[in-house]
């Protein structure tokens, strides 16, 4: 036994060494990597494992039209579990391994903890999974990107929304007990009273809990219009809905991107009916206005892909577009040109990805749409035109 | 008792190196630490740096937990304390960091006090709880002093400076947090030469019975409380420097359930338990890493399929280790000892 034991060891040791020694992997001439830290496992691995599709699936499609002027694009990442000194681990051990120029992050903490590093090396941009708010800061992140509106800037979509549909409707702004949840509450209700909205109620929850009847019954005793979920991605929102329903309460309910996966809501069943949020990428199923690359997503993508996916795959065409203007400008692949590169797109045209040419004049691209769930077709459909808060 | 290692006196008896090749070992190990920033990249660099913080917390929980016998749930919880300690000093006073640091080690010395003064009636299972319903109480403070904690998004904190110099690489970092930790490691290994650290392994070992032998329970497990917080407190700080911003999710629960891991996979009431089990929750997981990328070109797809595997192997590694070495991972150090000792005569 002994001797078995000291022999495993001995091999566990040998193992180890052996990942000692293989250092970096050689990156093949005129390639251009990008680095993700991706959560493929933990509790963000439903939106990890779509982003990656995304990202691979962009990469592919410019790497099948001959690449950015030669040179071919590549996507290196590794699993974080959603934890930031992973995330951090996966962004050291690929950027000792290969030459990036462009990063993918995971999270806000992520993106807050590595923005000194990225501001010491200078070396690339990064975007993420991260909608913070804090993030849409280009002197404090000035490497940093939102591939998409900020988290206050969805809720000014969403505000903005209703004081046309309903002026001097009455809101009620429920939070998880996050950064991610806390994140816009003090900007929306600025927003809020500069569109004349009424802010009658303020739940914080903690993530993911399932006994919210206390909080249904503050609902019922405020009686808002509309009642805006920020900071979860499923529960306890349908508990809140099915809830509010059943006490008569005819409030609408309102999320934000990451709650805005079709194929969550259609598992919640008729509750889901009516449910509304801001998304700024179309849906996979959208038919409406021109879309050319949805068309080439459902070619390449028989089933129906989640948010997620257009997530990475609008991220990976913003990071291949600054890369190949750096290229075209025959400049250096360092953060402050891609940045510049980024900064210089304009009127761009997505393929259909957004629904207005997009412009990205800081951290973020703040547009977005208002779609409404139907149960009977398991759909999100579109309730009002392309919002831009520029 | 070893052949020749014959005690004249009570101070050899007591003293922390009592072989040679222990002595050799131990300076080929001081050698490769000085050596090692040398030697590796970036990555292994940042892995080292987290190992070494994540040595020094666990210590600190080994000292309570190990080797008074308090079970903490709330360590991650003081972490915290001295993170945001460091953080606070050095955005608002700007204070040298090794104040800073210390003061860490302080604050979280005194709120551990705090914590533990129910230890007195309750134990096992029952303080354990206590510890998390602490380590909740102190997450709500984080959120809601905004004024101190800035709140949900927390606090950034600039980089730790010497002589007006930022160190802002890991090569640099390391020489920091890398001598603070050996020195807080040393520090516990001398605690348990000293009356106070005995008095510790006595209350473990039966508390009625210590306190016969005229051990005050109170004030040495409020003792042992507030040594294992001032570990955590000055381990928080050295995260806090080298992370660069603290939130109240930067803490979680799960920090406090990975050391309490590691002391039990490295050997509870070992001071060498504390440092392998730190290291091997940190580095296997990244070391699997490698396993996936060696069978990457085998798998399409690697990444997504195998990502969840690395978790279950890790998981399997750990059960592993406590089925086959209940006493932990320093047991086998002790195993390879003793095979040496007699070697070659005896195998």
């Amino acid at each position: 036994m002994n001797t078995t034991r000291r022999m495993t060891m001995g091999l566990l040791a040998g193992a180890a060494s052996l990942g000692l020694g293989i250092g970096a992997v050689q990156a093949q001439d005129k390639e251009i990597v990008i680095g993700g830290s991706l959560p493929m496992t933990g509790v963000f691995a439903f939106a990890g494992l779509a982003v990656e599709k995304g990202m691979q699936d962009y990469i592919s499609m410019v790497n099948e039209a001959g690449g950015i002027d030669g040179y071919t694009v590549r996507l290196a990442y590794e699993d974080t579990g959603y934890k930031v000194d992973q995330s951090v681990a996966v962004f050291n051990k690929l950027t000792s391994q290969e030459d990036i120029h462009l990063y993918y992050g995971d999270s806000t903490g992520f993106a807050k903890t590595i923005a000194p590093e990225l501001a010491r090396s200078g070396d690339m941009i990064m975007g993420g999974a991260s909608f913070a708010s804090e993030l849409n800061d280009p002197e404090a992140y000035p490497y940093t990107f939102i591939p998409g509106p900020d988290y206050s800037e969805m809720l000014d979509i969403l505000l903005e929304y209703i004081a046309q549909e309903t002026p001097g409707a009455s809101i009620a702004l429920i939070n998880s007990d996050t950064e991610f949840g806390r994140d816009p509450i003090k900007p929306a209700k600025a927003k809020a009273e500069e569109l004349g909205l009424d802010v009658v109620l303020e739940i914080i929850t903690p993530p993911g809990a399932v006994d919210v009847s206390t909080e249904v019954l503050k609902l019922r005793r405020a009686r808002p219009d509309y009642a805006i979920f920020h900071g979860y991605v499923l529960a306890p929102q349908p508990e809140f809905i099915s809830q509010a329903k059943e006490l008569g309460l005819d409030t609408k309910f309102m999320g934000t991107f990451w709650s805005m996966d079709s194929s969550l809501w259609a598992g919640v069943g008729e509750a889901a009916d009516g449910y509304m949020g801001v998304m700024p990428y179309r849906y996979y199923y959208d038919e409406d206005g021109d879309a050319p690359m949805l068309a080439k997503i459902r070619e390449m993508q028989p089933e129906y892909v989640s948010t997620g996916y257009m997530q990475g795959f609008l991220s990976a065409m913003l990071m291949v577009e600054s890369a190949k203007r750096v290229l075209d400008a025959g400049e250096e692949m360092t953060g402050a040109n891609l940045k510049a590169a980024l900064n210089s797109i304009e009127d761009f045209d997505t393929g259909g990805i957004m629904g207005l040419p997009i412009s990205v004049p800081g951290n973020s691209v703040p547009v977005g749409r208002v779609y409404q769930f139907s149960a009977s077709e398991g759909k999100m459909l579109p309730v009002s035109d392309w919002i831009s808060v520029e | 008792m070893i052949i020749g290692t014959a005690k004249e006196t009570y101070r050899a008896d007591e003293s922390l190196l009592t072989t040679q090749p222990q002595r050799v070992w131990l300076a080929i190990f001081a050698a490769s630490l000085v050596a090692l920033p040398f030697v590796v990249n970036d990555y292994w660099l940042y892995l080292t740096c987290l190992v070494a913080i994540n040595v020094a917390a666990a210590t600190g929980l080994n000292i309570l937990t190990g080797f008074t016998g308090l079970v903490s749930l709330g360590h991650a919880a003081f972490m915290a304390v001295g993170a945001y300690t460091v953080a606070w000093l050095e955005t608002n006073l700007g204070t040298p960091f090794w104040v800073n640091l210390i003061a860490a080690g302080l604050v979280a010395a005194a709120l551990g006090i705090l914590v533990g003064l129910p230890s007195l009636k309750v134990k096992g299972l029952y303080l354990a709880i206590a510890t998390i319903a602490a380590s909740f109480i102190l997450h709500f403070c984080f959120v809601h002093f905004d004024g101190i904690t800035g709140g949900a998004t927390g606090i950034n904190i600039p980089p730790l400076t010497i002589f007006g110099a930022e160190l802002t690489t890991y090569f640099s970092l390391y020489w920091v947090i890398m001598p603070v930790t050996v020195l807080m490691v040393l520090g516990a290994a001398n605690l348990f030469r000293t009356r106070i650290g005995r008095a510790f392994i006595a209350i473990r070992d039966r508390d009625i019975s210590a306190e016969v032998l005229g051990i005050p329970l109170l004030r040495y497990k409020l003792m042992s409380f507030s040594i294992a917080s001032f570990y955590a407190g000055m381990a928080g700080g050295l995260w806090a420097y080298f992370f660069r911003v603290v939130t109240p999710e930067s803490f979680p629960l799960l920090t406090s359930i990975f050391l309490l891991a590691a002391i039990i996979v490295g050997g509870m009431g070992t001071i060498l338990g504390g440092i392998l089990g730190a290291v091997f929750m940190t580095l296997a997981p990244e070391l699997l890493r490698y396993g996936v990328e060696w069978i990457s070109p085998l798998v399409p797809n690697a990444g997504a399929l195998l990502s969840p595997v690395r978790t279950v192997v890790f998981g399997a590694l750990i059960v592993g280790f406590l089925i086959f070495e209940p006493q932990g991972l320093a047991e086998i150090i002790q195993r390879i000892r003793r095979f040496f000792r007699l070697w070659p005569f005896r195998t």
